[in-house]
């Protein structure tokens, strides 16, 4: 991987690039940061998937698609998440490197024309998006939505940060809500596509061999006078009166149970890869606590495992179990998260944690998407870290530091989905 | 001087190496300038079709579930885990059972000697008793009933399982609960020794790798196999499909759908490479991103972006699916049966097969940016003992004709069953 270059085209809009020539595909991506608010969310959704949909060079979808074919099947698509109590709507183009091309066409600088058209110059006519578009886009995003429901792992997830978080910004769907998006009106949409535009914070990532000149030129011509500071912050809460015992059925063979911890909010960047480590030791690896007990110990299930997310400050363990065994697991997840507080992590369970978190930042380097998907876990900090850098504080962490980090674990929610016996 | 031969990725100019080891092993090794991590890849052409066998002149079948359960028990040695040996050398492991294969990999980006070690001697080291056996019945258990609970699975499952009257790709890949309990060490074991054979398996490695390394490592680790003689057994399959509609009620808030158009198998073997690519050009121009029927679909507001096909094949069985959520289901077959007759007195135009070669293109140039893609292609070639990158060479050469022809055998709208997964009262209309 070559340099990695930060321009600030003006306060609050950023053009990275990363010059990297092992790769057959480029990719060139436009993220827009937000406060997370129910109304505005929904928009950007909708919006985000009306934008990639067409615009005013290619006005039809199958035109569009048929071109992006042309171009060796490059890809223009929208993925809206959230970062702590922000929404991230990022843009993307990726397609072949230009040196790859059967005809000698620059497919690098057709895309970044592609993307910057698809947000600057988009599908309207008197005001207001085409009409067919923005319904054919407002069903499939309903039925995305209610498509959540399918998958009972993630959806029990959701359920548990929703029902923790009920009362924070945090609870809000990354889409908004499904009442919202079926209310938009095409107004709140072009909105939604000013506002995005002239308040969002915008960081650009142009990853792969092509020249970034001219994409930076294109982007500076209409962000350069457009300055704009982000506002709002994520609340993190640290103490939890009571844990709360949430238990909903469902016509299901393996239940599912879900445990939601808040922890004291990393701040620096060493409190961050200490987290990823504690969640390593916990339940990220084959030879964690949670899998090594729950699962190979006591064979009570298949998965047994935790994440953590640093920018909300919480961390999730979840596992699929027989409905008579659920109350087992849970003695058996609160077991191995006192041994962690209580500080008893061996020297192999240290070891191993760290290497796998190294092997997991290192192994993120050899990719485009992951690369851009480590920088965006930065996005609401001023400092920036790199995969390197991580890998590095990862060796130097101690035993205690990961062990005065699980002292400020808080059981808040035990959310179960249960199925039929 | 290394002893593997250097064989050529020509479409991407890249060299790529491998070596037929003394011990039986078919060893690949695919370099990728300036990265970090190395991805290695065993596997054997034993999956859960492999059911019924004939070793050493004798036949055994098998319970169900047989092939992913022995995947499960051959992580565990007479030494211990080999999860607890990956923990020392930070490489991330795992496997996995297909209908045709079962693999075991690791990533990692220090140690991949000691990791590849690892890989070597886990694959060479059965050990199964009756206690290391039972422990595994309730984490599989779970596994399966993980998969009863998927939609996307179920939807699959059942309409392999309508398709299908004989053929065992009709039976899930874990089996059910019932068919893991009868599964003992002795079961394992004969699976292995019919098996888990070096002639019969192949190592992949691909990312930041040195050749010479790895067969050093394969010298010193490798034990000589003599060569068995397994032959896996297949019934009868009849060219129509069993069954032309079946549902299941799950609790989905969207139902989903699946559409497979079942083909003959001709003498039972893969489809060539030229087969596939015709195929891969066939539905993309049909029913791609870019093709009037999946605007149609869309605008009739019968599918969403979960809309796509795919052509599943194997050691007798071929079919195309066309799959995806949809809120009428019954319609959507209907129209893309009706697609499918046209499709068949129309032919693809020559405009939509080209373009649908760029895409292809793209799509194979995508793949080569992947260590775990590039190896698992190469683990897959060479159980077909083919080159698996002269597709990308072939594909200039296919012609509109070609595709017109390769449809003829393919897309039977007589022959195709609908599998469905409906949302239970009350929730589909949410």
């Amino acid at each position: 991987m070559g340099d990695f270059i930060r321009r600030e085209i003006c306060e609050g809009v950023a053009f990275n690039s990363i010059a990297d020539d092992r790769f057959k595909i480029g990719r060139l991506s436009v993220t827009l940061v937000v406060p997370l608010n129910r109304q505005t969310a929904a928009a950007n959704a909708l919006l985000s998937s009306v934008l990639t949909r067409s615009c005013q060079a290619y006005p039809d979808m199958t035109a569009l698609n048929k071109r992006l074919n042309e171009l060796y099947g490059a890809a223009l698509y929208a993925v809206v998440r959230k970062i702590g109590e922000f929404q991230i709507i990022t843009l993307t183009a990726s397609g072949l490197e230009d040196r790859f091309a059967l005809h000698g066409e620059s497919v690098s600088s057709e895309l970044a024309d592609l993307l910057c058209n698809i947000l600057f110059e988009p599908n309207l006519t008197a005001g207001h998006f085409v009409p067919e578009d923005v319904e054919q886009e407002r069903r499939q995003l309903l039925e995305d939505i209610d498509a959540e429901y399918n998958d009972k792992r993630f959806y029990a997830i959701n359920r548990c940060i929703e029902i923790m978080c009920r009362d924070e910004l945090f609870s809000i769907s990354r889409y908004g809500g499904r009442e919202e998006v079926a209310a938009l009106t095409q107004e709140q949409l072009v909105a939604a596509w000013k506002e995005l535009l002239d308040k969002a914070k915008v960081e650009i990532y142009m990853q792969g061999r092509a020249d970034p000149s001219k994409a930076l030129e294109r982007f500076t011509a209409f962000f350069g006078s457009r300055p704009r500071r982000l506002i709002g912050s994520t609340k993190h809460i640290s103490e939890v009166k009571e844990v709360r015992h949430i238990v909903e059925t469902d016509e299901i063979t393996q239940s599912k149970l879900v445990l939601g911890y808040r922890f004291a909010y990393p701040v620096t960047n060493r409190q961050r890869v200490t987290a990823m480590l504690l969640s390593a030791v916990l339940g990220g690896t084959p030879t964690s606590k949670l899998f090594a007990n729950v699962r190979e110990k006591q064979s009570l299930c298949y998965y047994c495992a935790c994440a953590n997310d640093n920018e909300k400050a919480l961390l999730i363990v979840d596992s699929g179990v027989e409905v008579s065994n659920i109350q087992k697991t849970e003695e058996a997840i609160l077991e191995q998260v006192e041994l962690l507080q209580d500080g008893k992590i061996t020297e192999e369970e240290l070891v191993s944690a760290k290497l796998a978190v190294k092997n997991a930042y290192l192994s993120a380097m050899d990719n485009l998407p992951s690369i851009q998907a480590f920088y965006l876990q930065s996005i609401l900090r001023s400092e920036r870290l790199s995969p390197d850098e991580a890998a590095e504080l990862a060796e130097t962490i101690t035993k205690e530091e990961i062990v005065d980090m699980a002292a400020s674990l808080r059981l808040d929610t035990v959310f179960s989905l249960v199925g039929n016996e | 001087m290394m002893n593997m031969t250097t064989l050529k990725d020509e479409r991407f100019d890249t060299s790529y190496y491998y070596l037929q080891h003394a011990s039986g092993l078919k060893i690949y090794v695919y370099p990728f300038k300036g990265f970090r991590s190395t991805y290695a890849i065993i596997g054997t052409k034993f999956g859960s079709l492999n059911a019924s066998f004939k070793h050493n002149g004798e036949t055994v079948t098998v319970p169900d579930g047989t092939a992913h359960y022995l995947e499960h028990k051959l992580f565990e040695s007479e030494e211990g885990d080999a999860f607890a040996q990956y923990a020392k050398t930070g490489a991330s492991a795992n496997a996995y059972t297909s209908f045709d294969q079962t693999c075991y990999l690791f990533s990692c980006t220090e140690r991949f000697g000691e990791s590849l070690r690892i890989l070597l001697d886990l694959i060479q080291s059965p050990y199964f008793t009756p206690e290391t056996v039972a422990k595994e019945q309730g984490i599989i258990g779970q596994e399966i009933k993980m998969y009863d609970d998927s939609p996307d699975w179920r939807v699959t499952m059942n309409l392999q399982q309508a398709m299908y009257h004989n053929h065992p790709v009709n039976k899930d890949i874990a089996g059910t609960v019932e068919t893991i309990a009868e599964i003992t060490p002795e079961i394992l074991y004969e699976c292995y020794h019919s098996y888990y054979n070096l002639h019969n398996m192949v190592l992949a490695v691909a990312g930041n790798v040195d050749p010479e390394e790895v067969v050093a490592i394969a010298d010193e680790k490798l034990k000589p196999n003599e060569e068995v003689c397994t032959e896996s057994l297949f019934p009868e399959e009849p060219y129509h499909v069993k069954q032309s509609y079946i549902e299941q009620t799950l609790p989905v808030s969207i139902p989903m759908f699946s559409l497979g158009f079942k083909e003959a198998v001709g003498d039972g073997g893969e489809p060539s490479t030229k087969d596939l690519l015709c195929t891969a050009i066939l539905l993309e121009a049909f029913a791609g991103g870019a093709s009037p029927l999946y605007r149609d679909l869309l605008d009739r507001q019968l599918v969403n972006s979960t809309f796509g096909s795919e052509y599943r094949h194997g050691l007798g069985y071929r079919f195309i699916v066309f799959e995806g959520e949809s809120t009428a289901p019954e319609e959507v077959a209907a129209v893309l049966k009706e697609a499918v007759r046209t499709l068949h007195q129309t032919g693809v135009s020559a405009e939509a097969v080209e373009n649908a070669k760029h895409c292809l293109y793209g799509t194979m140039a995508r793949s080569r940016d992947l260590p775990s893609s590039v190896a698992r292609s190469l683990i897959t070639g060479a159980f077909l003992d083919r080159d698996p990158f002269e597709s990308a060479v072939l594909l200039d050469t296919i012609t509109v004709e070609d595709v017109n022809e390769r449809l003829k055998q393919q897309l039977d709208a007589d022959n195709c069953t609908l599998s469905v997964i409906k949302g239970l009262e009350g929730i589909a209309e949410s």
